[in-house]
């Protein structure tokens, strides 16, 4: 377990267009509501394995500690299961912001502290965009980490257990028709690349 | 009753059993689930959402628009596709920016989504539309002496912005028809919390850690089984016990069933039909319990 606070903040680390800029966030709007109450940090169910608690990310963005948040693993463990959201005195939605976070950490390529994190919303997106609907063996095959041995045998393990369970599909499960699919796709990605 | 039923992906590969059980059980509830056409993923409540907002509101908002179309409100059995439907709906209905966005993204391809859809989850029709009542009255094999925890994990109850049928904090839907059934919904204190989701993929170890926690506690309060209406918390719960109990050397050996199974083995529903040979952890051990206790023998 990590546990880490913030101890000198010096004016090289604060970025004071960072609140703008998740404020931008649907579910962001309100960041600054925040009163630091502490209840998502206690509510939280994986703060065991973050290094700050929502409570601290929350008050390291107020402070514009940009570097920090964004390679933080707290963002990345967040399993957007709404405990603090349904809980915040303020209705913030915690978890719409760490996703947001998510994204912009991706964008500006901030390497992240479980690096198999950003490959699996790549990779996840990817293949859904191709069928139209995730493929999970497929999923796992982009990121197996070919060179360690025992998690090959470990994941093959599981996959024998699912396979004889009739639980993993060898082909992904397509649309009939992605006429509208891929045109919607197209679309967005054009969208995505103007900004 | 008709509903526009979005399966979703885990529907079609791990989680095939939680609708052959829906199917078997609804003839008996007079639900009937049509379902929406060459419909894809939902959009992913974080996977896509975190990498391309608008690409997984876009997602929704196909299979919303096709639903529309249908007249029908749409129900899904995941937990986590009732999650990211009514997220984009929601944003559809108040984010006048994204709504342009998406609507310019679908137009273009033939599909037009007015906001008129509902978005509701398998467990509040069966709480709600079907009622307690009515699932009483089918019930053939009372699971008399059955011990069950209802495990309603995270995204049917707690999120902002979902039709909301239950408490966040102490849910009680799937209590009430695991009684209706005859058995006996225990108490413990994990129902709600978070089995760690996709982590499975990314962060193994903290997933397991976090699904160690009901699993033990369902254990110490004696429960015979789990119940769940999820797949991500099913694949978790169930296919990832066996990695758990080696990961913590400890022994659980907790069978995990859908809400549907259990329903359905109540109804004197055969257990093939339920496809309860598909559960990764052996439930046979309900099975010779209920056998023990029944009047009636279940149909094997």
């Amino acid at each position: 377990m990590k546990r880490n606070s913030v101890h000198q903040i010096t004016d090289q680390m604060t970025d004071l267009l960072f609140i703008e800029e998740i404020k931008k966030i649907p579910g962001g709007e309100r960041i600054l509501d925040c009163i630091q109450c502490g209840v998502c940090a206690g509510s939280c169910h994986a703060r065991f394995a973050m290094d700050y608690s929502p409570m601290q990310i929350l008050k390291m963005a107020h402070l514009g500690l940009r570097q920090e948040v964004l390679s933080s693993s707290t963002i990345w463990i967040c399993a957007s299961c709404y405990t603090c959201a349904s809980r915040c005195p303020r209705g913030l939605n915690i978890p719409a912001i760490m996703s947001g976070l998510k994204n912009i950490a991706m964008k500006n390529n901030v390497p992240a502290p479980i690096a198999l994190k950003p490959k699996f919303h790549k990779a996840f997106t990817e293949i859904v965009s191709k069928y139209g609907r995730i493929h999970e063996p497929e999923l796992q095959v982009k990121l197996l980490n070919k060179t360690n041995l025992s998690e090959l045998f470990h994941n093959a393990s599981l996959g024998v257990r699912m396979f004889r369970k009739g639980k993993l599909t060898l082909r992904p499960s397509k649309l009939n028709s992605k006429t509208h699919f891929s045109k919607i796709v197209k679309n967005v990605l054009r969208e995505e690349a103007q900004k | 009753m008709k509903y526009a039923y979005f399966p979703g992906c885990s529907i079609h590969a791990s989680a095939k059993e939680y609708a052959m059980a829906a199917n078997a059980v609804n003839k008996y509830l007079d639900v009937e689930l049509v379902e929406i056409p060459d419909w894809n993923c939902c959009g992913a409540i974080d996977a896509v959402y975190a990498y391309n907002r608008l690409l997984s509101i876009s997602l929704s908002a196909r299979n919303l628009a096709i639903a529309e179309n249908m007249k029908m409100d749409i129900v899904t059995l995941c937990s986590a596709c009732f999650f990211t439907l009514s997220r984009a709906n929601n944003m559809l209905r108040e984010n006048a920016d994204m709504k342009s966005k998406i609507d310019k993204a679908i137009n273009d391809a033939g599909l037009k989504y007015a906001g008129g859809v509902k978005v509701r989850h398998y467990m509040d029709i069966l709480a709600n539309d079907v009622g307690i009542d009515k699932i009483r009255q089918q019930v053939k094999v009372p699971l008399k002496d059955l011990k069950v925890a209802p495990y309603y994990g995270c995204l049917i109850v707690r999120p902002t912005g979902i039709q909301r049928f239950d408490d966040a904090e102490h849910p009680t839907s799937i209590d009430k028809v695991i009684e209706a059934l005859g058995a006996e919904a225990v108490y413990y204190p994990d129902k709600t919390r978070c089995c760690g989701a996709s982590l499975a993929i990314t962060d193994e170890e903290v997933m397991m850690e976090m699904t160690k926690g009901p699993l033990l506690t369902a254990k110490n309060a004696q429960a015979d089984c789990i119940v769940t209406p999820c797949p991500m918390c099913h694949f978790n719960l169930d296919a990832k016990q066996k990695d758990i109990e080696s990961h913590f050397e400890i022994d659980i050996g907790l069978p995990v069933l859908y809400v549907t199974q259990l329903i359905g083995l109540a109804f004197g529903i055969p257990p093939k039909e339920l496809g309860l040979h598909r559960n990764v952890v052996s439930p046979n051990r309900i099975l010779e319990k209920l056998k023990a206790t029944s009047y009636v023998e279940p149909k094997t």
